[in-house]
């Protein structure tokens, strides 16, 4: 499964979350330090949010 | 002359309904949460400052708000399976407190299946509210669509769950069961439900992009109330003239949705989502009783015997040299998983266990992490990798330091990093770079966690996944397990055994 953080791609496994995610991009630590993850409507997600294919997240 | 009378009679009953579905207009309200996974106790969730989230003050509020209106409280799925005050009662903490909070209906997220769905039966016949699936097929406890009278309106409420749903749970969970595809579920029940209902809502664990997907190839939808995803959407978003909503996780917030209609069309429609947080209100004494009483039951769990270990279990040692904590987990995840070998970060051990008897509780203080088994193929080229990064930061104590089963390795500490691994035996045979091997590692690795990247390039090479008769098919995924976490699996595994004595191997060698 393709997904994209921040407009970087990164190949996880299916099933796998938002924290997975993140982890992959190494931006997991920023959560920890007050940033929000957005889906690409801008809504707020949850860390053990499901992604689908292509999904685009932000950490901002 | 009968025939005359019959059809009189009919117009009239046509009239009647008309009438009645055309010109009246009935207001009333959806109360929703999804993906609560039974956090029922105020929280701090990672990064925030504040608590969070409570079920005795989400309960206040439901009853708060259901006074102001003719409601219905829904939940869009994952509610069994998560924290541990509901997984010690697989789940019927969860059913105890939507029963008391008097919840409406339920559709079953992919977690609800963690636990068997043998166990799901039991969950559902202890439901005082209806359970949808009309997707699955297989269990016949799970209800397609309900459809309740709330102020004068006729709400038909059908319930969809990710076709993915094999992908996310041990596939002994799912075993003869299939998940349908979701709009030709959709397609199948919206006439039936369109004419006995005025307005159809959708109760959906698909995640909010498939949602609006699902909105965009099914116009005939009024509302979709979501879950999967964890979205936190704040105001309703609408694709076309069906209504979007889902209410975050974990109980941190309520969703309100209040709707107008007149006859079958919605007039009006004004949403909103209510925090959920324990500086904010009362909360519901007979709810904050249920949480309670269920917590110590779950206490009363931690504190139970798991099995016992004849030696002491070395988890101060597990960054820097191999121990015999590191290779009982490791040996239990290749064990399960059926794999060739396993790796696993050191720094995911963190604490030891002395010699006598294991309680749960220190098999959580062992493994605190969230952490479940994945296996994937990897070629011998990638387990060098893997390795080499693995033993790359020993000087330092990193986490990523190796512990394994079914393998053996030589390292030098000496030599530069990345070039530290001398010879590997995979069962006991050198290690062939061209072959694959089947190795079970935790999800975090597998994402890529602790620098680990040979599991995510072998994720990347492998073709698309499927599901087949309600199983998984990967050419590199062979075995994942999200809805057990390895501490879970770690006790399940002592509770088989009557004593332990785990020993150092030789496992890991380093040379001098």
């Amino acid at each position: 499964m393709n997904v994209y953080v921040n407009d970087e791609k990164y190949d996880l496994l299916p099933g796998m979350t938002v924290r997975h995610a993140l982890v992959a991009a190494g931006l997991l630590e920023q959560v920890g330090e007050g940033k929000s993850v957005y889906d690409q409507w801008g809504n707020q997600i949850g860390l053990a949010g499901a992604l689908s294919e292509s999904e685009k997240i932000y950490v901002r | 002359m009968i025939i005359t009378r019959a059809i009189a009679g009919a117009l009239l009953a046509l009239f009647l309904l008309s009438s009645h579905s055309l010109a009246a207009t009935h207001s009333f309200r959806l109360l929703y949460i999804n993906d609560f996974h039974g956090f029922a106790e105020p929280g701090r969730p990672y990064g925030a400052d504040v608590r969070m989230g409570g079920a005795a003050w989400l309960a206040a509020k439901v009853a708060f708000l259901r006074k102001e209106k003719p409601s219905l409280f829904l939940a869009a799925g994952d509610v069994l399976q998560g924290d541990n005050w509901t997984n010690l009662s697989q789940g019927q903490a969860s059913v105890q407190l939507l029963n008391l909070m008097g919840l409406d209906a339920l559709v079953v997220g992919n977690h609800e299946f963690d636990f068997g769905s043998d166990t799901l039966v039991k969950r559902i016949s202890e439901a005082r509210f209806p359970v949808l699936g009309a997707n699955v097929e297989g269990l016949a406890a799970l209800k397609p669509y309900v459809i309740r009278d709330v102020g004068g309106a006729r709400v038909a409420i059908l319930g969809v769950v990710s076709e993915e749903t094999p992908f996310a749970t041990h596939p002994k969970n799912v075993a003869g069961l299939t998940f349908r595809p979701v709009v030709e579920t959709v397609a199948r029940y919206l006439p039936e439900m369109r004419s006995k209902a005025d307005i159809i809502v959708v109760l959906s664990h698909l995640g909010y992009a498939a949602d609006r997907a699902l909105a965009d190839r099914m116009p005939g939808i009024d509302v979709i109330v979501g879950g999967h995803s964890h979205t936190r959407v704040d105001v309703p978003s609408r694709v076309g003239n069906t209504v979007i909503v889902q209410a975050w996780e974990h109980g941190k917030a309520l969703g309100v949705l209040d709707v107008t209609i007149e006859g079958r069309n919605v007039t009006a429609i004004e949403g909103r989502l209510e925090e959920i947080r324990p500086d904010m209100g009362e909360p519901d004494p007979a709810v904050l009783s249920l949480v309670g009483k269920y917590r110590e039951e779950a206490d009363a769990v931690l504190e139970g015997r798991a099995g016992e270990t004849d030696v002491d279990l070395n988890g101060a040692d597990v960054r820097r040299r191999e121990t015999n904590l590191g290779n009982l987990v490791a040996d239990i995840m290749r064990e399960v998983s059926g794999a060739d070998a396993a790796i696993i970060n050191g720094g995911g051990i963190r604490a030891s266990i002395p010699k006598g008897p294991i309680l749960v509780k220190n098999v959580y203080t062992v493994l605190p992490f969230n952490n479940y088994i994945v296996a994937i193929r990897v070629s011998g080229k990638g387990i060098r990798q893997a390795l080499e990064h693995g033993v790359s930061g020993v000087e330092t104590g990193a986490g990523a330091f190796p512990q394994v089963s079914g393998l053996s390795f030589v390292y030098d500490v000496t030599a530069p990093p990345g070039s530290r691994v001398g010879e590997i035996k995979v069962g006991g045979r050198p290690l062939d770079p061209g072959r694959e091997y089947t190795v079970a590692t935790n999800d975090f690795l597998a994402a890529g966690g602790d620098g680990y990247k040979s599991f995510g390039e072998a994720v990347r090479s492998s073709p698309d996944f499927a599901i087949t008769g309600g199983a998984m098919k990967g050419e590199k995924l062979v075995y994942s397990d999200s809805g057990r976490w390895l501490r879970d699996v770690v006790i399940q595994w002592l509770g088989k055994r009557d004593r332990i004595k785990p020993e150092v191997e030789n496992r890991i060698k380093e040379a001098r």
